[in-house]
């Protein structure tokens, strides 16, 4: 890991925030109005407490890492260099597998809201492209991008959400009981499933720098995440109501198809998408770069950009193997996709870092 | 890479990627402005084929404000064939303020208008749907005298005031969709071509009139609620902006405008379930004019009037709730005032609704108060040529009569 491949705690958890941003707004607030229906709006604040868990977890873990150390370090010390390895390899492979969803899952809402004649194709192409040069360069490039994107996006989602106001109806929201319970924790599950991919990225954190005893200045990523991930459900569920946003697959982006912004400014979808787009880039860059990340520290080899073409081009060849359009990728979307990342980073990251911690190694 | 190179290569692509790059991307959305033809209005009628739409383009500053119309299987097939084909310009629909749809393509055509609307990314959620009641909308739209484009100009300026007279209320394509798959009915408002005086040689000799709130079901004909109905349902559903009343009181019309009216239901539960439902009808009124010799100093006359107001009211929030009990279909959504007052209570009643609402007691109480009477409180004087009193006259007069 070269000296000068370095970026701040904080320029980390930005990443984080940018990058997960993508997943949050793809499955809300469809994903939560399932099983929490109208209540689905208090379903952010539970997954938030349930997420806590392993944030708590990893902070207690990355305390035993030395100097230079990622996650991938902290694994292979826990659980022998064999174990360490084949853990590291299987969770290498998952996410290369799941860059090609991210870059399928885009170009699909490309397609959806914009360019409803297209192929995925040159999409998916011009995705890995970008990820293939951002992955290639250094963590703090990336982080920097997502340092200098995230106002805009916050902007943009406030704007949007504003403007989305006098159509919310509280009929659409109300009344909660305690009889939504049960709802609003089954509700909470998938935007639990996209708070702890948090831990793909630590991964790279190796490259954070360290400041002695001084405690890393952070960004509070899962908490604005969470809000944004309530403020979405509130506004679309609030205005679209519980029967139309289970009808919907993107019903975030039916809402921004409607916006008229101060009454003047109408159509915006184009704009929207265009930068939810950059979100996308942004997390596909950075988990080829976690990929690439992951087999340096397997291989021992010392650059991990070697790394990069390959991860792209399984990640692409991923992308392809996707059939059958909107219908396939939702059923994978519904069950594969969060099945897979549920179990690594519910069970199996937290578990090897438990056994890393116990055995002091 | 430099520190620049990624956001600028991301914002390149972006622009790239999406619509916001003249001629320039792969899938460019792209059009020029001169061959737009700017979709404002869209009707669907029934048709031995299928299915008539008719597009009313706007007037653009070089251009003529036009019609074109086409026949086919569906509104999708149709409206696809008629966005590319007039006259060598694109039909952009991304604006379309209305969709009008004859009676008769109601029963066949909603579901299949409102699918096509939520999924065509050109179309918006947001559009107003209206149903044109005894004809056709292509006639309608067709028919109307006016200006350079009498079809979306008439529609919009009949939207922003329907809610203002008190005679409907345009719903939109969201509104009515979230509603039928909620609760399965939807009010939509209805419109009629009236006979009016041709303005125009080459115009109609139509008027678009409010003809009251459409009931939808799915699959089903519409059914229309008669104006007081209307302006019930406006009051009980909250939608209610204002209306101008003209009430007897004794000999005198006194004509008011409601400025606020508004319902708050209280539901009763009793050992064995939903007792009925308390409605509470609260309204204000201004007087605008008055015909006869009323005087609006006097309490007596003032209570008499109220009390005109009130029956007034509670007629027409009775007609609404009686037609919906009568069909039996909720488009007031009294089960989900229910369900949000007594959530818990009301789950016992669920499974139950369909049986219970066309026989539920609904007790409709009504307050209404005149608040001001803009300045004038006696009518102009309309002399009848005796010689006007002075007011020590009027004095001495009164204090004899006393």
């Amino acid at each position: 890991m070269g000296k000068t491949d370095r970026l701040s705690e904080r320029q980390l958890t930005v990443l984080l925030f940018v990058s997960l941003l993508s997943p949050m707004i793809r499955i809300l607030p469809t994903a939560a109005v399932v099983f929490a229906g109208r209540a689905a709006w208090l379903s952010p604040p539970v997954a938030l407490a349930m997420a806590g868990v392993p944030l708590a977890l990893t902070r207690a873990a990355r305390r035993r890492a030395n100097p230079g150390e990622g996650l991938a370090e902290l694994i292979i010390r826990g659980l022998g260099k064999v174990g360490g390895r084949i853990f590291c390899a299987a969770a290498a492979l998952w996410l290369t597998f799941y860059g090609g969803f991210i870059a399928r899952s885009a170009a699909e809402r490309l397609l959806a809201t914009v360019y409803p004649n297209g192929g995925p194709g040159i999409f998916i192409a011009v995705m890995l492209g970008v990820a293939l040069i951002t992955g290639s360069g250094l963590t703090k490039n990336l982080a920097r991008t997502a340092e200098v994107l995230m106002p805009v996006l916050v902007a943009v989602i406030a704007v949007v959400l504003f403007s989305a106001a006098p159509d919310v109806e509280t009929v659409n929201l109300l009344p909660v009981t305690l009889r939504d319970g049960p709802g609003i924790l089954f509700g909470a599950l998938p935007i639990f499933n996209v708070l702890t991919a948090f831990e793909y990225f630590l991964f790279l954190s190796g490259h954070v720098e360290q400041n002695g005893a001084k405690k890393p200045r952070r960004f509070p990523w899962m908490p604005t995440l969470a809000a944004v991930a309530l403020a979405v459900t509130f506004f679309t569920l609030g205005t679209l109501g519980e029967a139309l946003s289970v009808s919907m697959e993107n019903a975030f982006f039916m809402l921004i198809r409607n916006i008229r912004i101060f009454g003047v400014v109408e159509r915006v979808e184009s704009v929207v998408v265009a930068i939810w787009i950059v979100t996308d880039f942004i997390f596909l860059g950075a988990v080829i770069m976690v990929v690439s990340e992951i087999w340096r520290s397997v291989t021992g080899v010392k650059r991990r950009q070697a790394f990069v073409p390959p991860t792209a081009a399984l990640s692409g060849a991923a992308a392809f193997l996707i059939t059958g359009g909107a219908f396939e990728l939702q059923r994978w979307s519904d069950t594969l996709i969060p099945a897979i990342n549920m179990s690594f980073t519910v069970i199996l990251i937290p578990g090897a870092l438990l056994i890393t911690m116990l055995r002091k190694k | 890479m430099r520190r620049a190179a990624i956001p600028a290569l991301a914002g390149a692509l972006a622009v790239l990627l999406t619509a916001c790059s003249p001629g320039l991307t792969i899938f460019s959305n792209y059009r020029s402005l001169e061959n737009l033809e700017l979709v404002r209005t869209v009707t669907a009628d029934t048709a031995r084929e299928g299915v008539h739409v008719t597009i009313c383009s706007t007037a653009g500053e070089k251009s003529d404000a036009r019609m074109y119309g086409r026949v086919g299987p569906s509104i999708g097939v149709a409206l696809g064939e008629l966005i590319h084909l007039p006259l060598g310009r694109e039909a952009i629909l991304s604006h379309t303020e209305n969709l009008l749809i004859g009676e008769a393509y109601v029963k066949e055509g909603l579901a299949q208008c409102l699918d096509y609307m939520e999924r065509f990314s050109e179309m918006r959620l947001d559009t107003g749907i209206l149903i044109v009641r005894g004809g056709t909308a292509k006639d309608l739209v067709e028919g109307l005298t006016g200006g350079e484009t009498p079809a979306p100009d008439a529609i919009a300026g009949l939207g922003r005031i329907a809610a203002r007279i008190g005679r409907g209320y345009f719903f939109t394509c969201r509104q009515i969709a979230a509603s039928l798959a909620e609760n399965g009915c939807a009010l939509a408002m209805s419109v009629r071509g009236e006979k009016a005086d041709k303005l125009f040689e080459d115009r109609g000799e139509l008027d678009i009139e409010p003809a009251g709130f459409a009931v939808l079901r799915p699959g089903e004909d519409p059914v229309f609620l008669s104006d007081e109905e209307t302006w019930g349902a406006l009051m009980l559903l909250g939608l209610f902006r204002s209306r101008n009343v003209d009430l007897p009181v004794g000999d005198t019309v006194l004509t008011v405008s409601v400025d606020k009216a508004g319902a708050s239901y209280t539901p009763r539960f009793d050992g064995q379930g939903l007792a009925g439902v308390d409605i509470a009808l609260t309204a204000q009124a201004n007087v605008i004019c008055m015909e006869g010799d009323g005087d609006l100093k006097d309490p007596a006359y003032r209570e008499k009037a109220e009390k005109a107001l009130e029956e007034a009211l509670r007629q027409a929030a009775g007609a609404a709730l009686d037609r919906s009990r009568v069909l039996q279909v909720d488009f007031l959504d009294l089960a989900g005032i229910v369900r949000r007052k007594a959530p818990l209570k009301f789950e016992g009643v669920a499974d139950k609704w369909g049986e219970i609402f066309p026989e539920l007691p609904l007790t409709v109480t009504v307050k209404a108060e005149l608040t001001r009477t803009f300045d004038i409180v006696d009518p102009p004087a309309v002399s009848k040529g005796e010689e006007a009193k002075s007011p020590w006259e009027k004095l001495t007069d009164s204090l004899r009569d006393s």
